[in-house]
C-alpha cells in the first residue's frame, strides 16, 4: 500500500470515525423504518384521516429542536463557568444550535402543512405558533452572532450569554398551549398522564423520536469536528499573518 | 388517498433538508480539512 | 525547527472583520422578531372566547372582533354555494354562524372549531374558520364504530361515534 492510498483513505473520513459510521448506518435503517411505519403501517386517524402521518415528522422535529437548544445552553454554561474555558464546549453549543434551527424549521414547515389539512390554514397568529416562530428566529440570530467575527473566545463568550437567555423561551413555547387559549392541541405524551393515542401510532411517534435523536447525535459529532477544523485553520491563518508581520519588521 | 401530496411533501421536506444539511457539513469539512494533517485531528 | 513559543492568538485578531452577511441576517432577525411580536399582540386583540362566554365574560362582547370556540352542531351545516351557515355550541350555549365561503381543513359536523369574526344581531359573521382537533389519536378502524371518540356536549345532538 502506498502512502498516497493511505492518504485518500483517510481523506474520505475527514470528520468520521468507526463510531459515527456505525451510527450513520443504524440511523439510515431507522429512517427507512420510520418512513415505512409513518406512511404505510400506521392507521389513519378517525378525525384527521391520513394527515395524521405528518405528526411522525412534526413532533420529533420539535422535540429534538428543544433538546438541541438545551444542549446549546448547557454547553454554553460549561464554557462560561468552568475555569478551563474550553472552546470544545463552545463548538458543541454552536453545532447543536445549527441542528436545532434545522429541526425547528422542519417542524414549522411540516406543522404548517398539517395545519392546512386539519385546521384549514397554513398559519395563524396563535400562541404556540407565534412563540415557536419567535424561538426559531432567536436561534437564527444566535447563529448570526456566532459569525460576527472576533477571536474564538470573543465569539464563545458572546454566544454563550445569548444561548443562556434564549433557552428561557423553551418553557414559554411548551406551556403556551396551556397559558393561552390555543388552536394547537395540547401535548399528547409529555406531561400528560392520560395518553389517548392508538398503540401503533404511539410506537411510531417514539420511533420517530429515536431516529431523530440518532440523526442529531451523528450531525452533532460531525459538525463539532468540522468546526474544530475550521478553528484550527483560522489559527494557522493567524500564525501565517504573524510570521509575515515579523518578516516585514525584520527586513525594514 | 386524500391529502397525499401534502403528506409526501412533508416527508420529502423533512428528510430532504436533513440530507442537504448533512452534505453541507461533509463538504465543508472536506474543504477545510485539506489544511489540517490527519494526525492533528483529535479524534483520529 | 523553530520551537519558540508563539504569542497568544488573542492579542492580534481583534481586527474587527465583522462580516456583512451575519450583520444583515441579524438585522433581518430583529425585524422579523418585531413583526412576530406585533402580529401576536394585534391578533390577541381578537379575544378568544367559548360560545357560552359571549356577552358574559369580559371582552367577549358582541360587536368586537372575537375568536369563538365551539362544536359544530349536528345537522346545522348548510351551504348555498356562497355562504356556509351552521351553529356552534359549547357548554349549553348555541350561536348561529355565517361564513362567506367553504371552510377548509377537516371541517364537518360535531367537531370543535375556532371562528374569527364579529357577533352582529345574534349572528356570528365569521371570516376565518380553523378546525381545532384534539390530542386524541384513534385508529380509523371500521370494525370499531362504537368507541367514544369525541365527548361531544349532550345538547349538540352529536352521537359519540363520528
Amino acid at each position: 500500500m502506498t502512502a498516497a492510498s493511505v492518504d485518500t483513505n483517510r481523506r474520505e473520513r475527514v470528520t468520521g470515525t468507526s463510531f459515527t459510521r456505525g451510527l450513520g448506518a443504524v440511523t439510515l435503517v431507522g429512517i427507512a423504518w420510520l418512513v415505512l411505519f409513518g406512511l404505510v403501517v400506521t392507521p389513519a386517524d378517525v378525525n384527521q384521516g391520513e394527515s395524521v402521518r405528518i405528526m411522525y415528522a412534526h413532533v420529533p422535529g420539535a422535540w429534538l429542536a428543544y433538546l438541541a437548544f438545551v444542549v446549546t445552553a448547557i454547553s454554553s454554561a460549561m464554557y462560561l463557568f468552568r475555569r478551563t474555558r474550553s472552546l470544545v464546549w463552545d463548538r458543541i453549543a454552536g453545532a447543536s444550535a445549527e441542528i436545532g434551527v434545522l429541526f425547528m424549521g422542519i417542524s414549522l414547515v411540516t406543522g404548517s402543512l398539517w395545519g392546512r389539512l386539519t385546521w384549514g390554514t397554513f398559519w395563524t397568529w396563535d400562541a404556540r405558533l407565534t412563540t415557536t416562530a419567535f424561538l426559531f428566529i432567536t436561534y437564527v440570530g444566535y447563529l448570526a452572532v456566532r459569525n460576527l467575527g472576533g477571536t474564538h473566545h470573543q465569539r464563545a463568550r458572546r454566544s454563550a450569554v445569548l444561548a443562556l437567555l434564549a433557552v428561557l423561551e423553551i418553557p414559554l413555547v411548551h406551556f403556551s398551549v396551556e397559558l393561552w387559549n390555543s388552536l394547537h392541541q395540547e401535548a399528547s405524551v409529555v406531561g400528560n398522564t392520560d395518553v389517548t393515542m392508538d398503540g401503533l401510532m404511539l410506537f411510531t411517534l417514539f420511533l420517530g423520536v429515536i431516529v431523530f435523536t440518532l440523526m442529531y447525535v451523528w450531525m452533532l459529532m460531525h459538525r463539532q469536528r468540522s468546526l474544530t477544523l475550521q478553528d484550527m485553520v483560522d489559527d494557522i491563518g493567524l500564525d501565517v499573518a504573524l510570521a509575515a508581520r515579523r518578516a516585514e519588521a525584520g527586513s525594514s | 388517498m386524500k391529502d397525499v401530496g401534502f403528506i409526501v411533501a412533508s416527508y420529502v421536506i423533512t428528510f430532504g433538508s436533513i440530507g442537504v444539511f448533512v452534505s453541507l457539513i461533509v463538504s465543508r469539512a472536506r474543504r477545510v480539512s485539506r489544511q489540517i494533517p490527519p494526525e492533528d485531528r483529535p479524534w483520529t | 525547527m523553530d520551537l519558540t513559543p508563539r504569542p497568544a492568538p488573542e492579542a492580534n485578531v481583534s481586527r474587527r472583520r465583522r462580516k456583512l452577511v451575519p450583520t444583515l441576517v441579524l438585522v433581518l432577525v430583529i425585524g422579523a422578531g418585531a413583526v412576530i411580536v406585533t402580529q401576536f399582540l394585534t391578533s390577541a386583540i381578537d379575544y378568544y372566547c367559548n360560545v357560552d362566554d359571549v356577552g358574559v365574560k369580559d371582552g367577549c362582547d358582541p360587536g368586537r372582533r372575537l375568536r369563538i370556540q365551539g362544536v359544530v352542531d349536528a345537522g346545522s351545516v348548510e351551504n348555498d354555494g356562497v355562504v356556509t351557515s351552521f351553529s356552534v355550541s359549547f357548554n349549553g350555549a348555541r350561536l348561529p354562524v355565517r361564513y362567506d365561503g367553504e371552510p377548509g381543513g377537516i371541517f364537518k359536523e360535531c367537531i370543535p372549531v375556532v371562528v374569527h369574526g364579529v357577533v352582529q344581531n345574534g349572528v356570528f359573521l365569521g371570516d376565518r374558520i380553523e378546525v381545532k382537533h384534539s390530542n386524541e389519536y384513534v385508529a380509523d378502524n371500521p370494525d370499531r364504530v362504537d368507541e367514544d371518540v369525541y365527548a361531544a356536549p349532550e345538547d349538540s345532538a352529536c352521537s359519540p361515534s363520528v
